[in-house]
């Protein structure tokens, strides 16, 4: 693959998380509680640590979690979401690479959505300076298994529909 | 490929559930830990205790005004308090509700205010897992 159309299928799916990431900011949150979320921008994270790998998805997260931020959020918004998604990305990278033949890719979601959660709680813990916000997690964990057995799921569709275009193999 | 269930998804889902269980246990256990006799409310800024009050003891509704990046609305009435207005863009706080027992909190983490109900005992607060 050469480095142009790497650049241009990169920011392809930069800007694809950042649709879906504003897409998923139209949803009302049925929970008080910080965190709760869709997770769809997860999404484009997990079919470029597929079809890439780590760097690249790093690369992509946080080019999406910065311009996001910009549309809604700020400063706090986008430490939250760094963090969280950085930790989440490099544990789910490590999962795909180590156990790639045995696991599905809705446990790689789940355990990179509880790792997203635990980011955030732990920036959360940081900048109120208590940690007593970690009493989220039970809440955020279950949530964050609902949403990361559909993400697996929608990624599994994703990426076999992408593999079908052969958009990656095609020499320019 | 990554379509079917795998040998790894029972590990990682034993894994998990197992997490979470022992989560709920932790909260638990740490809620059971800071409940005392009384109920203090403690409104916190940056993490400095701005006021204190025994909600037990309050005779009629009281509001708090609090400034920051945002303006909190907090008010209490005898045994239970709560984020009454706000004008954060999230909306967290208030959509919290009452609080009106020991250990529950509710949070502002825009303005970072925090309401916690603590027990009479003090001293317990901050890290405990």
């Amino acid at each position: 693959m050469t480095k142009t159309k790497k650049m241009v299928l990169l920011s392809f799916f930069a800007a694809g998380a950042i649709v879906l990431s504003i897409i998923e900011s139209m949803f009302p949150v049925p929970l008080p509680i910080y965190g709760v979320k869709l997770g769809l921008a997860n999404i484009i994270t997990i079919v470029l640590l597929y079809f890439f790998g780590i760097r690249e998805a790093l690369m992509v997260v946080c080019i999406r979690v910065f311009l996001s931020t910009l549309y809604g959020g700020g400063f706090v918004v986008f430490l939250f979401s760094i963090t969280g998604g950085i930790l989440s990305t490099l544990v789910m990278g490590f999962l795909m690479k180590v156990f790639f033949d045995r696991l599905s890719l809705s446990s790689v979601s789940v355990v990179g959505s509880i790792m997203h959660n635990l980011g955030q709680l732990l920036v959360a813990g940081v900048v109120m300076k208590d940690f007593a916000v970690l009493g989220y997690l039970p809440v955020l964990m279950i949530s964050g298994v609902i949403m990361g057995v559909f993400i697996g799921i929608i990624s599994n569709f994703l990426i076999s529909s992408l593999k079908r275009i052969n958009v990656f193999t095609i020499k320019p | 490929m990554f379509n079917k269930m795998k040998k790894g998804d029972l590990v990682v889902g034993s894994i998990v559930l197992l997490l979470i269980i022992i989560s709920f246990a932790g909260v638990k256990i740490y809620n059971s830990l800071g409940s005392g006799n009384g109920k203090i409310a403690v409104i916190r800024q940056n993490n400095i205790i701005i006021k204190t009050i025994d909600l037990d003891k309050l005779k009629e509704s009281q509001e708090i005004k609090i400034d920051g990046d945002f303006h909190n609305t907090i008010l209490l009435e005898n045994g239970r308090i709560r984020f009454e207005d706000a004008d954060c863009p999230d909306l967290v706080c208030v959509k919290t509700g009452w609080l009106d027992k020991n250990g529950q909190m509710a949070v502002c983490l825009p303005n970072k205010v925090s309401v916690k109900i603590e027990g009479s005992d003090e001293g317990l607060d901050g890290v405990a897992f």
